[in-house]
This record gives structure tokens, sequence and C-alpha cells, in this order.
């Protein structure tokens, strides 16, 4: 396999049936499964596993998506050894159960077969807005059409799907799978407006008087975060976010340097490093001021990446960038927790060290609660802000968690909306009673 | 969301939501599993049989079989009928059919003589269950006047199936014992003396393992052990076949049957529904799993029957039975050559060992590339296709005519 197509295809290789149920037969069908606990989206997966134990995929793949609308998605992405596999009961005796790789066999079933598992009624209830098509706007939209709300998506990109089609690369999650799910959300009568930034192409009030009467906002993180050093403004430096946006909706048809450094220790960072080589970098090295040990990307990520053949740099961080030309030739970094001097050639510098929320006041509405961060203050369970008709979720609250995290915040936003509405409907008609008491209707 | 199929199937005048049922067994011995057991999803309770005589269990009491890693291939068990006093059963019994008026409530009882048969049948009765069961069956009991003994034997079955008949106006059901060659001997006995269905089977004679360090059977019940009853996935194809049988004969055409013996998902119940079942009841696999696996046999088979079209449980049943016909009447007309996938192989030579020490020598194994090949040999056996790890490596291929045979179309499987 060349590398540009290596880019494109799935590493991982999905089950065989029969690989399943041999993976199936591991699990311990466990009384108060643990891992079903250790799920944030509610996935359920000690039910679905037993499902594909006991011969009933079609079951399985509907206990995922009543649970997760991006079921697909979190099967490839999740960082299931920080979460149900974690907790698994078959730990105690060699190694967890591969849950996301079966999450994904009965998906990617369903999908084959062209299952049709979720049903929203007719839309009778109130127009809603959700304002980000990322994994939490795309959950929290497919909720509320299944409440029967009439949803709108408003997206400033021109494809939906927030991060997973602007971020995550293709050999970890491939678009078709994206574009699937987003089909899934559509088919439940969500309506897309893309290209449409609200605050800029169209604002919150302009929204109101369309009809919409409550919003979820679910914008993410768009800002990349940058170091002050000197050089930071040559040619050949760049942020994740810019680089991974240009390569997955091209295809990865990119022009990438010789010399890549990749400036970070998340995922990001590692999907930035594998993007850059196998899209025909010559030399990648990744920089990272802590330890091995303290790096938050997955491991299996970390691996994978070294594998490729990715040089990853421990214990330095970055001090100047030195140019030619207006264009960046040279990294130099200094020792994080001493003076060790670092200097590596470079005609591309990515800075993968974070990013931040755009002003939500300027979105959304100036009164919104935001923090100096201009993360959105809102309650994680329930989603609420100040603002009686604005929920907030996903990264734009929790400061960039886990898509499954997104998932479980934008299911929890769509609840407290719906319960919001609904208790003004029952005011209301409260209301037309008194008035209908007072005429003497009654 | 989704819509999941009716289940619902009448079985001897009974509607009942589902077809799936306990089996008379430890797993329905007490209101409160029962109770549990219909919250989670059974349609009905066979309740552990009861009986005047009470008996005296041993420890342990259990054995199952491996095959490799996998473990309860089968199960032996060398439990009796219930231990529990006959006014306590009786007064569970009523409690649950209170409370679950539309559930079903089958009530197994086992006598030692007619005067017993027809008391158990008068007081099953009273409590309000909906069927009675007579277990002729129990091959562990420790008095030959009760269990397979008695189901062996064509005229005691019928003599105590008449004095159940006589107590009761409710449908009686007779549980057939497989530990016999023909079981629609017994079970035409039994729709003589009166019953109006059949159930089957109980559990069938075995010793599971030999203990290497007593010499003696398992389980150990203080050095020794006996011969004592087997059940749960290794019973299934015993068990199909008896109700195929009995479906199929002419006697018993009209009969309503239960189908017992291994059943633990969705196609297990959907293969006895197609040999004749109407009713399916389950010991073993809830033993080892639990109620919990009620839910995945609606929901399977309610998809199932989505993707077949079926609109109801009535159309599948016994639809199998046409086309298990007698040895003779075989189409042997054809062999079928397997063909292999060579970008699927992964070259274990399985298929080679197989070919050779079990079959037809007609498998050729290129030690090269490690690869094998068939040759005009084949017979068309597809032992191969059985011992091949991979799955859709080797499948049907060419339909070869014998030599003088006339060509005709031939469905491959
Ligand atoms: C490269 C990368 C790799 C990652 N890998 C993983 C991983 O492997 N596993 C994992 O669980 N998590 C991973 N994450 C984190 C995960 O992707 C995020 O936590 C998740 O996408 C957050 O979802 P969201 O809906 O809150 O925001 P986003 O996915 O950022 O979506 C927000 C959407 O809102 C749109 N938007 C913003 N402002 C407006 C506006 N004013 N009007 C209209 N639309 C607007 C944006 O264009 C975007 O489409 C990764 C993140 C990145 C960047
Ligand atoms: C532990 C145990 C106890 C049983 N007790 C009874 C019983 O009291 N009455 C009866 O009719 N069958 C009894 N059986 C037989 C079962 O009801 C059933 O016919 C048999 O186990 C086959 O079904 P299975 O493979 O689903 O277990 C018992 C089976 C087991 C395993
Ligand atoms: S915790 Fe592990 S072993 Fe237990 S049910 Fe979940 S996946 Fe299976
Ligand atoms: S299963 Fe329960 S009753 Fe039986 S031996 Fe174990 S603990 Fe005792
Ligand atoms: S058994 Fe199957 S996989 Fe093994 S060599 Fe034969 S054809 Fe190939």
């Amino acid at each position: 396999m060349n590398d540009k197509k290596k880019y494109l295809t799935e590493a991982i290789k999905p089950y065989t049936p029969l690989l399943a149920m041999e993976e199936a037969s591991r699990c311990l069908l466990c009384h108060d499964a643990p891992c079903s606990k250790g799920c944030p989206a509610g996935t359920n997966p000690a039910k679905f596993i037993r499902s594909i134990r006991f011969k009933n995929i079609k079951g399985a793949a509907e206990t995922i998506r009543k649970a997760n609308i991006l079921g697909g998605v979190c099967a490839r992405i999740c960082p299931y050894d920080k979460l149900c596999e974690e907790a698994c009961s078959r730990t105690g005796i060699d190694k967890p159960i591969e849950i996301g790789r079966l999450q994904r066999f009965a998906t990617d079933f369903e999908q084959a077969i062209g299952m049709k598992i979720l049903e929203a009624p007719e839309a009778t209830k109130e127009k809603v807005a959700v304002i980000g098509s990322g994994p939490a706007g795309l959950a929290a939209a497919a909720n509320l059409a299944l409440m029967g709300y009439k949803v709108t998506i408003f997206e400033e990109k021109s494809t939906p799907g927030g991060v997973l089609t602007y971020g995550i690369v293709p050999s970890r999650l491939p678009q078709n799978i994206v574009d699937q799910e987003i089909r899934y959300v559509k088919d439940l009568g969500v309506e897309f407006k893309l290209d449409c930034k609200v605050g800029k192409d169209i604002t919150l009030d302009e929204l109101k008087s369309e009809g919409y009467v409550a919003f979820v906002l679910s914008i993410g993180l768009q800002q990349p975060k940058l170091i002050n050093i000197p050089g930071i403004n040559l040619e050949g430096v760049t942020t994740a976010i810019d680089f991974l946006a240009a390569a997955k909706p091209n295809n990865g048809n990119i022009d990438v340097s010789q010399n890549v450094i990749v400036i970070g220790g998340g995922d990001v960072a590692m999907d930035c490093a594998t993007t850059a080589k196998l899209l025909g970098a010559n030399k990648v090295s990744i920089v990272y001021r802590r330890t091995y040990e303290e790096m938050p990307a997955n491991k299996d990520e970390v691996r994978y990446v070294s594998e490729l053949g990715v040089n990853i740099i421990y214990g330095f961080t970055p001090k100047e960038i030195i140019g030619d030309n207006g264009k960046v030739v040279k990294l130099k970094a200094v020792g994080f927790k001493d003076d060790s001097l670092l200097e590596l050639k470079a005609d591309k510098i990515i800075f993968a060290i974070g990013q931040i929320a755009e002003n939500s006041k300027e979105i959304a509405d100036l009164n919104i609660s935001i923090d100096g961060k201009n993360l959105v203050l809102a309650n994680e369970e329930t989603c609420e802000t100040n603002i009686e008709n604005i929920f907030a979720a996903g990264d734009v609250v929790n400061e960039g968690k886990t898509v499954v995290e997104a998932v479980a915040a934008g299911k929890a936003a769509a609840d407290s909306l719906n319960k919001y509405l609904t208790s003004l409907r029952e005011v209301q008609s409260d209301d037309t009673e008194v008035v209908a008491e007072k005429k003497g209707v009654k | 969301m989704v819509k999941h199929k009716d289940l619902s199937i009448e079985f001897c005048g009974v509607k009942c939501e589902n077809p799936f049922f306990l089996s008379s067994s430890p797993v329905g011995s007490n209101y409160d599993m029962c109770s549990k057991a219909l919250e989670t999803g059974w349609g009905g309770i066979v309740y552990k049989t009861i009986g005047v005589y009470i008996p005296d269990e041993c420890s342990p009491r259990f054995d199952n079989t491996r095959k490799e890693a996998t473990p309860f291939l089968g199960f032996k068990n060398m439990e009796q009928i219930s231990d529990k006093p006959l006014e306590k059963n009786l007064e569970m019994m009523a409690k649950l059919k209170k409370d679950y008026p539309d559930k079903i409530l089958i009530a197994s009882i086992m006598g030692e003589n007619e005067e017993e048969w027809k008391k158990l049948s008068k007081l099953v009765t009273e409590v309000g269950a909906d069927i009675i069961e007579c277990n002729f069956s129990c091959p562990q009991m420790t008095s030959s006047t009760m269990g397979s003994d008695v189901g062996q034997n064509p005229e005691l079955v019928k003599k105590y199936t008449q004095s159940v008949c006589s107590a009761t106006h409710l449908p009686v059901m007779a549980k057939m014992t497989p530990n016999i060659g023909n079981m629609e001997i017994p079970a035409i006995a039994a729709v003589k003396g009166g019953a109006a269905s059949i159930s089957a089977i109980n559990t069938i004679k075995a010793i599971t393992r030999i203990d290497f360090n007593h010499y003696t059977a398992m389980p150990v019940v203080n050095g020794k052990s006996s011969i004592s009853g087997y059940s749960g996935k290794a019973v299934k194809p015993i068990s199909l076949r008896f109700i195929a049988q009995m479906a199929q004969h002419p006697d018993l055409a009209n009969i309503p049957l239960s189908g017992i013996g291994g059943i633990e998902n969705w196609e297990d119940a959907a293969e006895f529904l197609m040999v004749g079942a109407r009713n399916l009841q389950v010991t073993t696999a809830i033993m080892q799993y639990g109620y919990r696996i009620v839910e995945d046999m609606i929901s399977g088979l309610s998809y199932f029957m989505q993707a077949k079209g079926f609109n109801s449980l009535d159309e599948m049943v016994g639809i199998a039975l046409d086309n298990i016909i007698p040895a003779e009447e075989i189409d042997r007309d054809f062999k079928i050559i397997p063909k292999i996938d060579e970008d699927v192989c992964v070259g274990c030579g399985r298929c080679y060992i197989s070919c050779y020490d079990g079959a037809h020598q007609a498998i050729e194994w290129d030690e090269d590339n490690r690869r094998p090949s068939i040759t005009d040999d084949c017979v068309g056996c597809h032992l191969c296709m059985n011992v091949c790890p991979i799955e859709g490596c080797i499948t049907p291929g060419e339909v070869k005519f014998k030599e003088g045979r006339d060509p005709h179309e031939v469905i491959v499987g």
C-alpha cells in the first residue's frame, strides 16, 4: 500500500463475523457491567456485546444507534482505554474486550444492510436552531428531531461534521463513515444550513425573528493556540487546525514539506504527524515538552506514529524559529526541565498545542456568560447557560475533551431544551385556560 | 423508533405473548424467580415439577462438558423434582397467576400412582394454572415408579395421562423422555390418554466425564456418582430430531408440540419452530446466562421475521418439515465440487489433512506456496468446507452429474 492510500484507508482492520464472535465470546457477560457505566454517551457495551454473542447483530446495532447517533464514529476514535475498556472485568484475566472494534462491527453491519433504526415522529414542535455541526451539534440535533422538533443546524464551513470532517485523520476515521452518520441525522429531518456563520452571516436576533425559539450552541474551539516566540510569523509556520483542515477534505492532495516538526503531545499532534508523514514528508519530528508518561495522546497512536518512522523528542519546548528569506529553516528548542539545547532543520512547523474558543458574545448573545478563555459557562450536566433558551455543549464548554463527551453533552442539551420548551408550553396552556375562564368560556 | 414484530402464538388454545417459556427446572422454582423472568420478557413459565414426594438432593449435583475453551457444551444434573413442600409451591403458583394474569403458567406435576396424579392435577387446576405438564421423563428419580422409567412405558404413560385428564378441564401436555428409540410410541399413548400436547425433550441419561482421582463419573459425590440427565446446546440436534419426527407422524398431526433442549438464542428458537414446535422451553442457557437471554431471542426473532417477511410465527411453524425427507428419497445424481478462494486462504492445510485422513485424498498440497488444490478424486463430501477455519474460503462450486444421470436444476446450499 502506498502512503497516500494508507492515509485514506483505515489502519485497523474490521472484524469478520467469526472474529467478532470470538471476541464477543471472551466477554464475561458481567452482572453489573462496568463497561456500560464507563461510556459517557450511554452506549451500553455490555448489552450490545451480549447481542452479538447471541447472534443478534441487528439488535446490537439498535442498542448502539439508539444511544449514540455517532456510534460508528465513536467505535473508531473513542479513547476506550480510558473509558469502557478501562473498566472491563476481563482485564482481571488478560486484556479487555475490544469494545470499539465490536461496536464498529455492529455499525458496519447496520450500514451494509441499510438498516433504518431511528425514525423521527412528524416534526410538530417548535423550530430550534443548533449552531455548529460537530459531534455535539449533531447529537443534539438528532435527539431533538427524535422528540418532534423542527431542527436546523447552522454551520460556517461548507461540509458538516466539525473536527470529524476537518480534523481527525482518515486512517483513523474515514470520511465516508462521518458522511454516513451525518446522513442518519439528515434522515431524521434535520436541515443543514452550510456556509453560514452565526454572528456574521446571520445573527441570533434574525434567527429569532425567523421563528427559532431555542438554541444549542456547539461551536467547538476554532482558534488555534500559538506561543509568542521569535519567528512565529514566518512562512511555513502553521497550526494543526489549518494543516489538518486542508488535508482531509482534499483527500490528502496537499503539498507537504520535506522536514516537518509538530509541536505538541496530544492526539491532534499525532494526527498532524501521521498526516505529514503519509502525505510525503521526508522527515517528521514531534517535539513535546514533557515525558512519555505525561503525554496525553493515546498510546496506540504514539506507537502507530513511531512505526511510521516519526521521531518523537521529549522534554523540549520551542524557543525560537529561525528563518531565511521569510521562510522557516530551523527550530530552536530548550529543555523544559534543564538548559539542554536542540536545533532541528525544518521547512514546516505545525503547532498542535490546543485550540481556544471564539467569543460567544459575538456569535450568540451579548449577555451570555463566558470565562476568560471564552469558554461558555454552562452546567456540564444540563448544558444550561445563563440565557434560558440557549444551551451549550461540547468543546466550547469543556475546553476540548472527546467526541463521545461532546455526544453526551449534545444529548443532554437536547433533553434540557425539551424540558424548557415543554414547561413553557404548559405555562401557556395554563394561561389560556385562565383567560378562557375569565372570559367565561369554561 | 424500531417497531418489533408481534411474536404472539396460540398454544393448546391458550394465547401466549411469545413462545419463550422457562422449562420446568430450578430456573422456575419459586415466586421471585418466576416474577423476575416474566418481567424480563418470558412469555410463560413451566413451574418446577411438583409432587407429593419430596426428594433429598445431593451435593454437588452438576457438571459440564467443554470442547477446547468453550464451556457448557452440555450440562449434567442430578436433580429431582421440587424439594419444597407442596402447599408452598401451590401458594406461589397462585400468587404468580394472580400477579401476572396475562402470562402463562404451566404446572409440571409428577405422581407415584394414579391417586397422586389425580390429586396433583386437581390441586394445580385450583391454583389457576393454564396448562398441566406431566413429567414422565426425569431420568434421575430415586424411585422407579416415577420419572423416565414411566415415560419409557406407553401403558403407564396412557394410564397416568388419563388420571390427570380425569381431574381437570385444562389442556394436558405430556413431557417425553429422549431415553428411547421411538418417541412417537409414548407420545401417541399420551394422546390416547387424553393429552392435548407433547413436550420434548427432558434430559438424556449420560456420563459427562470420569474423574481421574476417584475413578467415578462427574460430579463426584463423596467418591461416587450416578448416570444422570444431560441437557444444553449439545442435545439440541437430538431434540430437533424428536420434534421433527413427532410433527411428521400422521397420528400426531394436529398435536401442538413444545420444543425443549439446548435453546439459547433466536436461531435455536427459529429452528425448533421450523420443525414444528409452537412453544419453546429453556433451562440450561438460563442457568448459564440468566433470564436476560430472552431479550435477544425476542429482538433477534423479530428481526428475522422482518428480514424473511413472516407476519406471524404461525407462518414459520413446521415450514421445514416437508423438506426433511427419508434418506432413500434424497437426490443422489450429482456431486458439488468445492472451490477454494486463494485470496482468502491462509494456507493452514487443515483441508488437506482432513481430506486425506478422513475423506478421499482429493486435495493436493503445494509445498512451496502452501496452498491446496482440489483434484478429480473429489466426491463432493464437503469435509474440507466443514474444517476450514476461514469463513467463505471454501464454498460450493461446480455441480457435476454422475455418469448416466440426467442433468437438472440443483439447489446449492
Ligand atoms: C485533530 C483532532 C483529533 C482529535 N482526535 C480525537 C479522538 O481521537 N477521539 C476523541 O474522542 N476526540 C478527539 N478529538 C476531540 C474531538 O474531536 C472534540 O472534542 C469534538 O469534536 C468536539 O465536538 P464539538 O461539536 O464540541 O466541536 P467541533 O467538532 O469543533 O464542531 C464545532 C462546529 O461548529 C462550527 N462553528 C463554529 N462557530 C460557528 C458559528 N459561529 N456558526 C456556525 N458554525 C460554527 C465549526 O465550523 C464546527 O464545524 C480530536 C480533536 C482534534 C482537533
Ligand atoms: C438442573 C435441572 C433440573 C431439571 N428439573 C426438571 C424438572 O423438575 N422437571 C422437568 O420436567 N424437567 C426438568 N429438567 C429438564 C429441563 O426442563 C429440560 O427439559 C432439559 O434440561 C432440556 O432443556 P435445556 O437444554 O434448555 O436445559 C431439569 C433440567 C436441569 C438442568
Ligand atoms: S466489563 Fe468487559 S467482560 Fe464485563 S460485560 Fe463489559 S466488556 Fe464484557
Ligand atoms: S451457585 Fe449459589 S447455591 Fe450453588 S453452590 Fe454456588 S453459591 Fe451455593
Ligand atoms: S483449510 Fe481453508 S484456509 Fe486452510 S489451507 Fe484449506 S482452504 Fe486454506
